[in-house]
């Protein structure tokens, strides 16, 4: 898989025209012959492709990205100690957290509304509150985010003042104490993670409701209530639990989804994570940043959907007695 | 009968899309205005009954630019879709039809697709392309036809041994003829319903790119880029930001309701 990622990675940094470092690759004109030729040597551009393709890979598994064109000499990945024992720190090494704290955060606040919604909506099927809940989902599916962004900035932050619109600390957070700071920074989470949650709780809300559902159907569910047992009991402990299995699978295959949608979000709110990085970089042709964030984004995608996996066998006994066998 | 009319959702759908479509063809008789025509003497007005959605910065009247930036959108889901569906039907087919270590190698080139962060995909491919309206709906067409080619296989792999194309293979059918006489026609009720709903995600990245400024570009019109020259403006003229959000709204709404709708109608489960 990683070789495959690579692979594609390395074919799109060689769909410009001409080589990289020629401006109608949009290469920046003002970069000096030497800087050109520091970046021929380093992609070995004058070695045929095939060699070209072995070295980025060698490369790539010693998990060393090179540095960013643009923001001097900055090591993309990871922090890289100098000979004078300057280090600087990787750029993808300070955005990663902030996009994952963010993505985390929507996570949580799409199980917190989606749930109850798609529950509601199953247990009323076809009656009013189903319906109304289905309208939302209709709109939250095709409401486009960075609109949506737009739209509560300029109601929240410039009409009625009640949320800072952009960056992570206010204007001088750094005097404030650090529970404070902690504060000022949540603060300015809300808009990026409601908006980043907005768009993927439509989706969950849908699927937990046709989940249950199809559970409902079961013919245990009707042993359950033939048994008399209490109906929360069969709703809750009997259907929901099925019913949700297949979300962790849901919230695996959404993380590429997640990670993409944070380059419209965290460009309007000026939030220096992954999403920013990466549009900054496309703007600056800044391929170093690219092809890393790229790798490092479809890695991270990986790690995802294995965990999602493992979370599933985990949590249903069939599965996990088969992994056993 | 039709089965568009039999489900409300998807006649609602159908009605939103057709009228967006025949305001996008008609554009140049219906748009009062010339789209790109600069009137310094009309700068950020607001909606009037002479510019019903206002002007921007440069005189522009926003409902001629909305009339022709709903061509753009059209245009870019219906290519972008047909590329990707074409993609798929020819990937998903062949996955499904021969089975075995072709099909191996297809699914494992979807995994691979599917893994890398798509919005990322193709923000870096047009870093390495200029934007123009071609290449957008290139990039999104070859981003996205991973969700048909998954759905093609499968039915292929359902109808595969079934006796009508068993049947006909053992008259002697050639490949060529089962895969687009028999298998293709009786699988088309998802790629239809995954086609419609891949417009309504192409419209929504071909306007998040002009958005950020790397989707369509000046002076050609397209909702998105209305939008990222308005939210400059955002504190004294919402109107610039208001109706291209709402246009993107409601296209979407149009094309996901005509595509759920068609699925529900289509699913012979439902009749």
């Amino acid at each position: 898989m990683l070789i495959g990622i690579s692979l594609i990675s390395f074919f799109i940094m060689h769909l410009a025209p001409g080589d990289i470092t020629t401006t109608e690759a949009g290469f920046n004109p003002k970069a000096s012959e030497e800087s050109r030729q520091k970046l021929r040597e380093l992609y070995h551009l004058d070695k045929p492709i095939i060699v070209q393709y072995g070295l980025w890979l060698e490369r790539m598994s010693k998990l060393d990205f090179g540095n960013s064109f643009s923001s001097h000499q900055r090591p993309v990945f990871w922090q890289t100690t100098d000979e004078n024992n300057n280090t600087k720190l990787g750029m993808i090494q300070e955005a990663l957290p902030i996009t994952l704290l963010i993505n985390v955060m929507s996570m949580a606040l799409i199980i917190l509304i989606a749930l109850p919604l798609g529950i509601i909506s199953a247990l009323t099927q076809n009656k009013l509150p189903d319906r109304s809940i289905t309208l939302f989902v209709f709109i939250g599916f095709a409401i486009p985010g960075f609109w949506l962004a737009l739209m509560l900035m300029y109601w929240t932050g410039v009409v009625h003042h009640w949320l800072p619109i952009s960056g992570l600390h206010s204007m001088g957070s750094q005097n404030l104490s650090s529970f404070m700071q902690i504060m000022d920074t949540l603060k300015h989470l809300i808009l990026p993670v409601f908006i980043s949650a907005i768009t993927g709780l439509a989706g969950i809300s849908l699927f937990v409701r046709n989940g249950m559902l199809e559970v409902l159907n079961q013919d245990y569910i009707t042993t359950a209530k033939a048994k008399g047992l209490a109906h929360n009991t069969v709703i809750y402990r009997h259907a929901l639990r099925n019913a949700l299995l297949p979300l962790i699978t849901i919230f695996g295959l959404s993380i590429p989804g997640l990670i993409g949608g944070s380059v419209i979000s965290e460009s309007i709110f000026a939030i220096p994570g992954m999403g920013k990085l990466f549009f900054d970089a496309v703007l600056m042709r800044d391929f170093p940043v690219i092809m890393g964030i790229l790798t490092i984004g479809s890695a991270l995608t990986l790690i995802g959907n294995l965990l999602a996996d493992l979370a599933y066998a985990w949590a249903d006994p069939r599965v996990r007695k088969g992994v056993v066998r | 009968m039709n089965p568009i009319l039999r489900n409300p959702l998807a006649l609602i759908g159908f009605i939103i899309i057709s009228v967006i479509a025949l305001l996008a063809i008609f554009a140049p008789l219906i748009a009062p205005y010339d789209p790109n025509a600069i009137d310094v003497k009309a700068i950020l007005l607001a909606p009037t009954s002479e510019h019903w959605m206002g002007t921007d910065a440069l005189g522009r009247d926003i409902w001629s630019r909305m009339l022709f930036g709903a061509r753009i959108s059209l245009l870019v889901g219906i290519v972008a879709v047909g590329i990707a569906t074409s993609i798929g039907i020819f990937l998903g087919a062949l996955a499904g039809y021969y089975r075995g270590w072709v099909d191996t190698v297809m699914m494992r080139i979807v995994d691979i697709m599917l893994s890398i962060p798509t919005f990322f995909l193709i923000l870096a491919v047009i870093a390495f392309l200029t934007p123009s309206i071609w290449n957008i709906m290139i990039v999104i067409g070859f981003t996205s036809w991973m969700g048909v080619t998954r759905l093609v296989r499968a039915e292929f792999l359902s109808l595969r041994n079934r006796e009508f194309v068993l049947a006909s293979q053992t008259l002697g059918a050639k490949d060529m003829r089962l895969i687009f006489l028999h298998l293709l026609p009786n699988s088309l009720t998802p790629i239809i319903v995954s086609s419609v709903l891949g417009v309504a995600s192409a419209v929504l990245v071909e306007s998040g790119l002009s958005f950020l400024g790397l989707g369509v570009q000046a002076p050609q019109a397209s909702w998105g880029n209305i939008l990222n020259d308005g939210k400059e403006y955002i504190q004294f003229a919402w109107w610039l930001s208001l109706f291209p959000g709402l246009a993107i709204l409601i296209t979407v709404l149009g094309y996901n309701l005509l595509g759920e709708g068609l699925r529900d109608a289509l699913d012979p489960r439902n009749q």
